[in-house]
């Protein structure tokens, strides 16, 4: 047997060594093109998702959007609805109770009153008495005397009929007054039906009559009146007069808290073919601009916290709008506020 | 005693790989024995020759592994076309290997028959089930409910698919002196004294809007959302072909939590797509995606979920066993997997894994097991 010589030997391991790295570095880069091939395809791939992603989560963010809008939309209604039935719910209790106290007041006062009239003539009756007994005993004993001067029998004869007149005029206020309230509250016509829109702003400035007088920072707000000519306009006589309420009590507010020097307010009303229109203006210092667009929204208020609840203007507003199928506008042309009320015919 | 030796050989000829794997285990195991052994080969070898090797070297050894798409250990890290070999020695554990057969035609039977390849009179002593199932044979999740249910109530089936280097034509696996394709190999550890504890996470996240499966038969997905399913994935992947790094998230019933199946195989004649798992009809769905990040992040998961659930004080060996796509995503930083996995175990402590076609896990200690894909398995045994 032949033996290999020892550097043939070396040489063969060393050809042997080179053949295996040759394979394995072979293996290596067949591995790595087939890695490179991949990871390009994976990452056009990884491309293409991608953008597809964004595109969608573009598209998940407008309709998230539109959704949100559509929530604060739901949310102003749930809040329009809440503030409805509150307020709803607060004037029907207080519109009972007015109700009920102008009842009971209204007999007593009408009592009153119907007696007033013979009070008035038992008065008179009993003055010319005495006249004739002056006259026929021009010098009364001193008894008689003594008692004329105790109850100074001229001035009371003078001052009499005074009281008498005062406490009728008194009277009749009083009437005038709960006739007032039971028109405003209208309890006993919750009913749609057919109404003059005057009487209403009337009742409503009697009741608001103690707020049109001087104060010591104020001066007296002077109302004036255009009523053009109205026919019976069919609506919810109540609610028409508490949104005239509003309007009226924010203007007489804006213009105390102004300090206006001849404040007034102007009602004017008139008629076209198919609507009926109010306004009322005042000379205040109006509503800004940049708040204008918000007066209608529930809520909103320019009072300070606990003065107004900000319910107002929105119950108004829906009111006019929803219930009576009409406008109800800011008009901000004029120097003060003014607002204007539509209201259709049928 | 419970010990792990690991060899680890990246030559590329067979036969030096494993006499330089069986050289190394020799030298490791002194004058013990080991009762079995797991090994992981990348693609291109000679099998044959190499499990003989080591049948005879160790004549009584019970051994099963399988092809890979990667491979790791605590001798070598992280390589793609190598060998490795782990056996165990114990004195107090007793493992068994099994096979079960044409696991594609009737996985069921597949199962029992690996089961009772075991040839145990005491299936109630089984404490750990690994598996290895071919990675392009449908029917592992039927094979993993049927192991399920002839194990003893809640033993934890862990083990993953073989792989075949992302070629996706053909897998092996190992059972003693054989190497079958559509196989079940599968290893049985009993004894009270054994200790283990798994985790695993994925860090794929839903991308792509929601959809429902609305025709589906096993792992043919027809139709999402009434459309052809290629149509569905085409909005998104365009006309690129549809790889295992996009899978799809299944959410689990009225809940947000989902499992993963990844495809390979899109049928452009009938617009379905073959996923490498079970898709349920009406299942809600959606494609995921995950940056490097966020696979890195996962894999510290996994490891810490199993550190953490360890009951013992030292484990004697862990065992990794990642999903192939995470490796094609990760690239160079696919050693960044083993890397974490030293630096949160004990830096003694002998590391094995592989790259798999799909995982195979429970979700949670003393739970059912699943079939998972895109995830990091980490499994770790002792007895300490």
């Amino acid at each position: 047997m032949t033996e290999v010589p020892p550097k043939e030997k070396e040489l063969t391991e060393q050809l042997k060594s080179l053949d295996k790295e040759n394979r394995k570095l072979k293996k290596t880069l067949a591995r790595q093109e087939r890695n490179l091939e991949r990871l390009h395809q994976s990452r056009q791939m990884s491309e293409s998702l991608l953008s597809r992603a964004v595109q969608e989560a573009q598209q998940s963010e407008q309709a998230l959007q539109l959704r949100s809008q559509e929530l604060e939309k739901a949310l102003n209604d749930v809040r329009a609805i809440q503030s409805r039935l509150l307020t709803a719910d607060k004037m029907s209790a207080l519109g009972v109770l007015v109700a009920g106290v102008a009842h009971e007041i209204n007999n007593p006062v009408s009592f009153i009153y119907g007696n007033l009239e013979y009070a008035q003539q038992y008065m008179e009756d009993l003055l010319t008495l005495v006249s004739v007994y002056q006259t026929c005993y021009p010098k009364p004993n001193p008894e008689v005397k003594d008692c004329m001067d105790g109850i100074e029998l001229e001035f009371l004869k003078d001052d009499l009929p005074k009281v008498m007149s005062s406490m009728r005029m008194g009277a009749k206020r009083i009437k005038e007054i709960v006739l007032s309230l039971r028109t405003f509250s209208r309890t006993d016509e919750a009913e749609y039906k057919q109404i003059d829109l005057h009487t209403g702003l009337e009742s409503t400035l009697v009741i608001l009559g103690h707020r049109l007088k001087a104060s010591a920072d104020n001066a007296e707000i002077q109302v004036t009146k255009s009523y053009g000519e109205l026919p019976q306009v069919a609506c919810y006589a109540g609610q028409i007069n508490q949104v005239f309420m509003n309007i009226l009590s924010n203007a007489i507010d804006a213009l105390k808290e102004a300090k206006i020097e001849e404040p007034k307010i102007d009602i004017a009303t008139h008629c076209d073919n198919h609507r009926a229109t109010i306004t009322i203006a005042d000379n205040g210092p109006g509503i800004p601009a940049n708040i204008q667009e918000k007066i209608f929204d529930p809520f909103f208020s320019t009072k300070p916290v606990g003065k107004g609840t900000g319910l107002g203007m929105a119950l108004s507003y829906q009111i006019i709008v929803e219930k009576h199928h009409g406008q109800l506008l800011y008009d901000a042309a004029g120097p003060g506020a003014t607002f204007i009320i539509h209201l259709p015919l049928k | 005693m419970f010990k792990a030796i690991v060899g680890h050989s990246t030559d590329v000829d067979s036969e030096d790989a494993i006499a330089e794997i069986l050289d190394h285990c020799q030298s490791q195991l002194g004058n013990q024995l080991p009762q079995a052994g797991l090994l992981f080969a990348a693609m291109n070898f000679d099998y044959p020759l190499i499990v003989k090797r080591i049948q005879t070297t160790f004549p009584d050894i019970q051994l099963i592994g399988c092809t890979t798409d990667g491979e790791m250990s605590s001798v070598q890290g992280f390589q793609e076309d190598s060998i490795h070999l782990t056996l165990f020695c114990s004195d107090t554990v007793t493992i068994h290997a099994g096979l079960g057969q044409t696991l594609s035609d009737d996985a069921q039977a597949a199962a029992n028959q690996a089961i009772d390849s075991l040839k145990l009179n005491n299936l109630q002593a089984i404490k750990l089930c690994l598996v290895l199932p071919d990675g392009l044979a449908d029917g592992t999740e039927v094979a993993l409910r049927q192991l399920q249910s002839k194990l003893p109530p809640n033993t934890p089936i862990i083990g993953g698919l073989a792989g075949d280097q992302y070629q996706f034509q053909k897998t092996l696996q190992f059972y003693q002196g054989e190497v079958v394709h559509n196989g079940l190999p599968i290893l049985v550890f009993c004894g009270d004294s054994l200790k283990l504890s798994h985790g695993v996470a994925s860090g794929w996240h839903p991308l792509s809007r929601t959809a429902i499966v609305t025709k589906a038969n096993r792992e043919i997905v027809h139709e999402i959302d009434h459309q052809p399913a290629v149509q569905f994935f085409q909005e998104y992947t365009g006309q690129q072909p549809i790889y295992g790094e996009y899978p799809l998230a299944v959410f689990e019933k009225d809940s947000d939590q989902f499992y993963l199946r990844a495809s390979n195989q899109w049928d452009l004649d009938t617009n379905s797509i073959h996923f490498m798992g079970e898709v349920p009809e009406q299942a809600k769905v959606q494609i995921t995606y995950a940056t490097h990040d966020q696979i890195i992040t996962a894999a510290k998961s996994s490891i810490q979920q199993a550190v953490d659930n360890y009951p013992g004080q030292q484990p004697a060996v862990a065992f990794l066993i990642s999903c192939a796509a995470r490796r094609w995503i990760l690239g160079v930083r696919a050693q960044e997997e083993y890397a974490l996995g030293k630096q949160f175990l004990d830096p003694a402590l002998p590391i094995m894994g592989f790259y798999a076609y799909g995982e195979i896990a429970p979700l949670k200690m003393q739970g059912q097991s699943f079939y998972h894909q895109e995830t990091l398995v980490t499994l770790l045994l002792g007895v300490d």
